[in-house]
């Protein structure tokens, strides 16, 4: 009697269970969705940026799945694109490893039937990442991995919105003949460190390239395993050399450990010019407070550049209620906010869910993109955003001071830096 | 010849520290026979803890250590009566996946409580303190760390040389049946003696925020490091695994400095690899 009871009871859950698969597919079905994989370091010594990622672009899916009409970009005053058609997230986190980051996209595009990957912050991750979305010919858009190896792969379906360590290298390189001539730096070589990685190697590649193509002399070339327990040798090997410009590629905890390594060696270079790194970061920055000032690096946006971007600040409230009220935007992931705005502006554009229509219809126009500096965005072949920029900015006070070029400047460079023992 | 001498006391100071996190690890694993996979957490632990005190009620993490060490002992207690008692007897295997599963459970509640952000605490005693001798520059965060390193192992091995304790710990490790059989409490030598492998990671951790960011991620480079010098100086050494965290030191600030910085950690490996082929039991190992 007890096991006719046990059966029929399963019976009847099986039944449910299959009415509920039965009905929830309907209803997938029948509502107008596009899923987007995000794939972001959210845990691993950089998920403090992946994390940032991430709220960037559930940022701009929230202005673009939702009418509103006081913000100034694209898409904002309608509902959805295409037609109604809404956006749904679904993340993943590489952890900052490569070999994760591979097997994510799989996952991502195989599993979870996503239709496009935005991502992946570490450039060491976005290039296994996007060679899985090529394979499938599914679109990848990635913000802020800065590698100029990722847009020389001849890839069709990959898309980058920020400037390379090749642009920044070259700005780099003009910033110091600029203040050669203009400040009496008397800066004749340059040193190297970065990050052992795709990202550093890359970057410190393009850096060697610019500074001896304008006749600067590379005496110190220093690469490190991210996560050190300490950069002692790092920084001896610095000072040993002890070269007027240092170009710097450390992200996240290895940018503070440099910093402070540097001042307890009490050691500064004339200019330290930093990539896409720690030094963009406005937490990392507060918490080396006067530390960090009179470091210089290439910047994508920051706070103090309100007045040169004026649609940000109202999209940034929104960005804040997803992570810190106090974090605002920073150069790495108001870029992954741009590459979701470009992507829903193309799909809408092309009225297409079709991955190669919409690829020629990225590569064929030129984009709307308030939150850019420059406010534009388009693609050569390859992927890369040919009107990405970037400006030096010095961290002065505790704030990010632009110092270059000169006609967007609002401040005068300290060079040289102000001497720890002067501080 | 300044520049050599700047070099050999960095490399110094890194291989106090890195004895000082071995030390613990070659206790517990010298009694216990227990790999402890969270030993690196034990750390991130104790430089959140650090990093707390001083941010919310500004103490110096030369003050917090001492809380750091006492926290991480009772954690350590705790983990040995909450997991690893119930692996005791069992496939060695069973602890060790257990104090990773420990580790894993750790670092994501530390992720989920204080998010992945960097923490640095500013204005320490120490923090950014050097002085000078002779052109070398001596920072004082490691100074002190080195000095209280050195300290510990003392108190360490004289405590398990010395005294009735440590000749129940060590008779525990020798024989644990026979150890009961002569009264000794083995259940309470264990619990200790998992404190006490905690204690002085905790101590360590402690100080670090005096220099080191604290995030949730900081504790793994320094276990494996750690992992290295117990197994290079033996299973269960405390000289041992000071022996060996000093040549460790050493050989990764020199090859740092004087071949590259990136084959600083392929020397230091390599050295782990050739004395464990020319003497597999470690340097001091039995």
């Amino acid at each position: 009697m007890k096991r006719r009871f046990f059966g029929k009871g399963l019976l009847l859950v099986l039944v449910s269970l299959l009415m509920v698969g039965v009905l929830a597919g309907t209803s997938l079905a029948d509502e107008k969705v596009i899923k987007i994989g995000t794939l972001f370091p959210l845990t691993g010594s950089c998920a403090l940026a992946g994390q940032r990622c991430r709220a960037a672009v559930d940022t701009a899916v929230e202005v673009v799945n939702n009418a509103h009409p006081e913000l100034q970009v694209p898409l904002a005053a309608q509902e959805g694109i295409m037609g109604g058609y809404k956006i749904v997230l679904i993340h993943a986190d590489h952890q900052g490893k490569p070999d994760v980051a591979k097997s994510e996209a799989e996952r991502l595009f195989d599993q979870e039937k996503v239709w496009a990957v935005i991502g992946s912050y570490n450039s060491a991750a976005t290039k296994p990442a996007s060679f899985v979305a090529e394979l499938k010919k599914q679109i990848f858009m990635c913000g802020c991995s800065s590698s100029g190896a990722l847009t020389e792969r001849n890839f069709k379906y990959f898309f980058r919105m920020a400037p390379t360590d090749k642009t920044e290298s070259l700005e780099f390189v003009e910033f110091i003949e600029w203040i050669n001539e203009t400040k009496n730096a008397d800066i004749k070589t340059v040193g190297l460190i970065y990050e052992n990685t795709e990202f550093g190697k890359h970057a410190a590649e393009e850096g060697r390239k610019a500074a001896e193509a304008a006749g600067f002399k590379v005496v110190a070339d220093v690469a490190y395993n991210p996560g050190a327990t300490n950069l002692n040798s790092e920084v001896q090997t610095l000072k040993a050399a002890d070269p007027g410009a240092v170009f710097g590629a450390c992200l996240g905890g290895d940018y503070t450990l440099w910093v402070r390594t540097m001042k307890q060696m009490d050691w500064l270079p004339k200019v330290s010019l930093n990539y896409c790194t720690g030094y963009q970061d406005p937490i990392i920055a507060g918490q080396l407070g006067e530390d960090a000032n009179y470091f210089m690096g290439g910047t994508g946006y920051a706070p103090e550049f309100a007045g040169l971007m004026p649609a940000v600040a109202a999209v940034e409230e929104i960005y804040k209620s997803k992570t810190d009220p106090s974090v605002p935007f920073d150069s790495d992931s108001i870029q992954e906010a741009v590459a979701l705005f470009i992507l829903a502006q193309a799909i809408d554009k092309a009225g297409s869910l079709d991955p190669t229509v919409v690829a020629e219809t990225l590569y064929a126009n030129e984009w709307e993109s308030p939150l850019s500096m420059g406010g534009k965005v388009a693609f050569a072949p390859g992927g890369q955003n040919i009107k990405a920029m970037s400006m030096l900015t010095q961290l002065q006070g505790g704030e990010y001071k632009r110092v270059y070029p000169a006609d967007l400047a609002d401040t005068e460079p300290v060079v040289p830096m102000v001497p720890w023992s002067k501080r | 010849m300044g520049l050599f001498f700047q070099v050999a006391l960095d490399g110094l100071f890194n291989g106090l520290l890195y004895a000082v996190v071995a030390a613990g690890l070659s206790l517990i694993w010298g009694v216990m026979d227990v790999i402890n996979f969270a030993h690196g957490e034990f750390l991130m632990i104790a430089m959140y803890l650090s990093y707390w005190l001083g941010f919310i009620w500004k103490i110096d993490p030369l003050v917090s250590s001492l809380a750091g060490g006492l926290f991480v002992f009772l954690v350590g207690a705790l983990t040995y009566k909450l997991i690893i008692s119930h692996t005791i007897g069992k496939s060695a295997m069973s602890a060790l996946l257990a104090t990773f599963g420990l580790s894993m459970l750790l670092k994501n509640i530390c992720l989920n409580r204080f998010s992945p952000n960097f923490r640095l605490l500013q204005e320490t005693a120490l923090g950014g303190k050097t002085f000078n001798v002779g052109g070398i520059i001596v920072p004082l965060p490691q100074l002190v760390i080195g000095i209280v390193a050195l300290a510990l192992l003392y108190v360490v091995y004289h405590l398990v040389k010395k005294t009735r304790l440590g000749w129940a710990i060590q008779a525990t490790a020798m024989d644990k049946e026979a150890a009961e059989l002569m009264g000794i409490d083995t259940e309470k030598i264990y619990l200790l003696v998992f404190g006490l492998g905690g204690a002085c990671v905790g101590i360590a951790g402690g100080l670090l925020p005096s220099y080191l960011a604290v995030h949730p991620e900081v504790g793994g480079l320094f276990s494996l490091i750690a992992f290295v010098c117990v197994a290079m100086g033996g299973f269960g050494s405390i000289p041992g695994a000071l022996l060996a965290s000093l040549l460790i030191g050493l050989v990764e600030a020199f090859a740092g400095f004087y071949i590259a910085p990136v084959f600083k950690y392929v020397a230091v490996f390599g050295l782990y690899l050739v004395v464990v082929m020319v003497r597999p039991r470690g340097l001091f190992g039995w």
